[in-house]
């Protein structure tokens, strides 16, 4: 130790951060070593000691006096250094997931501001451990009563972040693509103003008419090319900013709800009906008797209420249609 | 009553109840497309000038664009509405065929004869029918650009889809069979080429080449139609009287190729057939299909009478192969696939199976996964002949197809 201190100049004090209160090693064994808590009583200890005592299943929390079994797949790396705020944080996750009633779910604004008191009540008394029975078994009844309002609203928070993210993503490659268009346009300009130049020189070195006059006219056609151009991205630019602060609202809600799906028509709402005639199951006639015992006919599987059936829509088909009409409506 | 289904009659079997046969009055209103029809066959009569004049003014309703595909039977073409050329068509060009030297191939005129008769969302709509020079026929067919569900099922690399696509597809094709059912039409080609896909996903029932309305008891019916992997045991056997559930059988068939995307019973020929449909489903014998050796092809396949009598399969087997699609699901695939037509279920019956209702729900049709077709996928879907499976990789070139109107 001494002569690492001695290394690394200041020497450093073996905290309570660096060792693992269940097995004592100290980060100075153990470089990588990771601290995990379990939700259930917030005992921290390090991943080797997470890995030895609950590998085999679960098991009675390791600190003296901690009678709770811990599970291992619920052991998770610490978020905050204050445990009591880990805590804290779990607990609202968890109510709020089962809370989660909108505004526009509401009459009023005051229903909804009693409704937010009535959690925070809640939440307040399993935070600081009032009443916890109590508590949870409302949680439990008001999670059971509600389940379908609670998934409904579940999955219209998940839209919102999806369509956020999807809003986010389109910003970003419209600015993306903003910023090439300005780098090609600086490229142009550029090459334009050297191609200028040339041609002013090129003038003058040819010997054609008087100097002056050439140099001012390069220049005035160089203003004109880059006074037309600034016009031109000028309307775009405003277009493009119109359409975006016109046509998209951030965090806009919806306020309709879909309706709720009918059930699913296997036939697809056509109706076929007989208007006429009501099929029979038999009927006697002798013609059809030979058909109707006939092995053969039975085993190929031909069916003679389809043949009774069809006969009748031809003999019924024609009623009520009138060769006029149907010209007409054409 | 008269016994006279014969193709001659007055088409008015669909028109029932609350049906309204809708393609019927377009063509009432121009007399022109049956009349011409006619003088195709026969001696011209005496309105020829009119039914010309009338030809002509359907004809100048559609413009004909360019070629999608050519086949054996008909070419076709794109097509868009004179007045509104956003509403697109495809025209189907009846070849003068060699066969029919003196009059059209049958399965134009069924073709036409059927189609007219049938309007639902998922039958392909026929909005016209004209003549053009040299007295072809043109079907002015609805538009289906998304290619079919073949495409979709065979492409595995770059379409996935899950059991509400299935239930949703399957819903499509049941509600399209059932409606053709219940207008006393037998499709006899159902497939998954000839399920073709509109521009918003939904399918729809093509092909009625080899259709035919439900029979009088004492017709014969031809035992040599549906494709061979779709074809059911009865027709095999050579029975001369069937009813809807045949195509009851290549829903089923259909069904099952979706889950397992590949054809389910893929037969070289119709004895290698007859033996698979006995693996995988049961020899069907005296007891499971009463009467069955009494229909006149039942003696002659080996599979029947050499070989061991294959029991009904294993629930775990079939769980195996469907399991995806649930209990439910599997109990609506076997009531499909019966061997005995009797025991199958009818068409109305697989939509009432609450199979339907369960979880998940069919995707919407806007959700189904699509595969881009393009043009010449339309031309490929309308210019095959019924009975052909697709070409493209072989998959069907030894499946010859033979009709025999007896």
């Amino acid at each position: 130790m001494s002569r690492l201190s001695l290394k690394n100049g200041a020497p450093k004090e073996i905290s309570d951060e660096d060792q693992c209160p269940v097995c004592k090693s100290s980060r100075y064994l153990n470089r990588n070593m990771r601290f995990l808590v379990n939700p259930e009583c917030y005992h921290k200890m390090c991943e080797s000691c997470v890995d030895r005592l609950f590998s085999s299943g679960p098991r009675v929390c390791p600190v003296a006096g901690c009678n709770r079994t811990l599970r291992r797949q619920r052991f998770r790396p610490q978020t905050f250094e204050d445990i009591q705020i880990e805590r804290e944080v779990d607990v609202r996750k968890r109510v709020a997931k089962v809370f989660n009633r909108r505004e526009d779910e509401f009459d009023s604004l005051l229903d909804y501001n009693n409704y937010l008191n009535e959690v925070e009540d809640l939440t307040f008394n399993l935070i600081h451990k009032i009443d916890v029975d109590a508590t949870e078994k409302k949680l439990k009844a008001y999670e059971e009563a509600n389940k379908a309002a609670i998934r409904e609203n579940e999955v219209l928070a998940s839209q919102e972040t999806q369509s956020l993210q999807a809003q986010e993503a389109a910003e970003k490659e419209h600015a993306r693509l903003r910023r090439e268009a300005a780098l090609r346009e600086a490229e142009e300009e550029r090459r334009e103003r050297a191609e200028g130049r040339l041609d002013v020189i090129n003038q003058l070195a040819r010997g054609e008419g008087n100097a002056d006059e050439i140099a001012r006219q390069g220049r005035r056609t160089l203003l004109k090319k880059s006074t037309a151009r600034r016009v031109g991205t000028g309307d775009e630019m405003d277009t493009s900013d119109s359409a975006g602060t016109g046509l998209q609202f951030k965090g806009l809600r919806r306020r309709a709800r879909p309706e709720p799906e009918k059930p699913f028509e296997p036939f697809g709402e056509v109706t076929v009906e007989h208007e006429y005639f009501v099929l029979k199951g038999h009927y006697a006639w002798d013609f059809l008797d030979t058909a109707r015992t006939s092995q053969t006919y039975r085993a190929g599987g031909y069916d003679i209420s389809e043949y009774c059936s069809r006969a009748l829509t031809d003999a019924f088909a024609g009623l009520a249609v009138f060769v006029g009409e149907e010209q007409t409506a054409t | 009553m008269a016994v006279s289904p014969l193709p001659g009659t007055m088409p008015s079997a669909g028109a029932n109840g609350s049906l309204k046969p809708r393609p019927l009055t377009m063509l009432t209103s121009n007399p022109a497309g049956s009349n011409s029809l006619v003088a195709n066959t026969q001696s011209s009569n005496i309105n020829t000038d009119i039914s010309e004049q009338l030809n002509e003014e359907e004809r100048r309703r559609y413009v004909k664009g360019k070629k999608l595909g050519e086949g054996t039977y008909a070419i076709v073409y794109h097509g868009h509405h004179r007045d509104n050329p956003s509403k697109l068509v495809a025209i189907k060009k009846i070849k003068v065929n060699a066969e029919f030297r003196d009059g059209l191939s049958f399965d134009a005129i069924r073709e036409v004869k059927y189609l007219q008769e049938l309007s639902h969302p998922n039958i392909i709509a026929l909005h016209s029918v004209f003549s053009s020079k040299n007295q072809n026929l043109n079907l002015v067919l609805e538009y289906l650009p998304l290619g079919d569900l073949e495409g979709v099922i065979r492409d595995t690399k770059s379409v996935h889809y899950g059991l509400a696509d299935i239930k949703a597809w399957m819903n499509m094709l049941a509600r399209a069979v059932w409606f053709c059912h219940e207008s006393f039409v037998l499709h006899r080609d159902i497939k998954p080429n000839n399920l073709l896909i509109a521009a918003d996903g939904e399918v729809k029932l093509a092909d009625f080449g080899l259709s035919r309305s439900f029979s009088d008891p004492y017709l014969n019916m031809t035992y040599n139609v549906i494709t061979r992997w779709y074809r059911p045991p009865e027709l095999f056997f050579k029975a001369r009287h069937y009813s809807g559930v045949v195509d009851v059988w290549s829903m089923g068939c259909v069904f099952a190729e979706l889950i397992l995307r590949t054809p389910y019973l893929p037969g070289g020929s119709d004895m290698d057939q007859v033996t698979l449909i006995c693996k995988a489903l049961g020899t069907p014998t005296e007891q499971i299909w009463p009467g069955v050796e009494m229909l006149d092809g039942y003696k002659a396949y080996a599979a029947i009478s050499s070989e061991a009598v294959n029991p009904p399969p294993p629930k775990q087997q079939l769980q195996g192969l469907f399991g995806t699609i649930g209990g439910q699901g599997i109990d609506l695939l076997l009531s499909m696939l019966a061997l005995d037509p009797n025991k199958r279920a009818t068409s109305k019956q697989v939509l009432q199976h609450e199979w339907w209702l369960t979880n998940p729900r069919p995707s919407k049709k806007e959700a189904l996964p699509k595969k881009g077709g393009g043009l010449e996928k339309v031309g490929e879907d309308l210019k095959r002949r019924g009975g052909e499976i697709g070409d493209g990789d072989g998959r069907g070139e030894q499946v010859a197809r033979k009709l025999n109107f007896g």
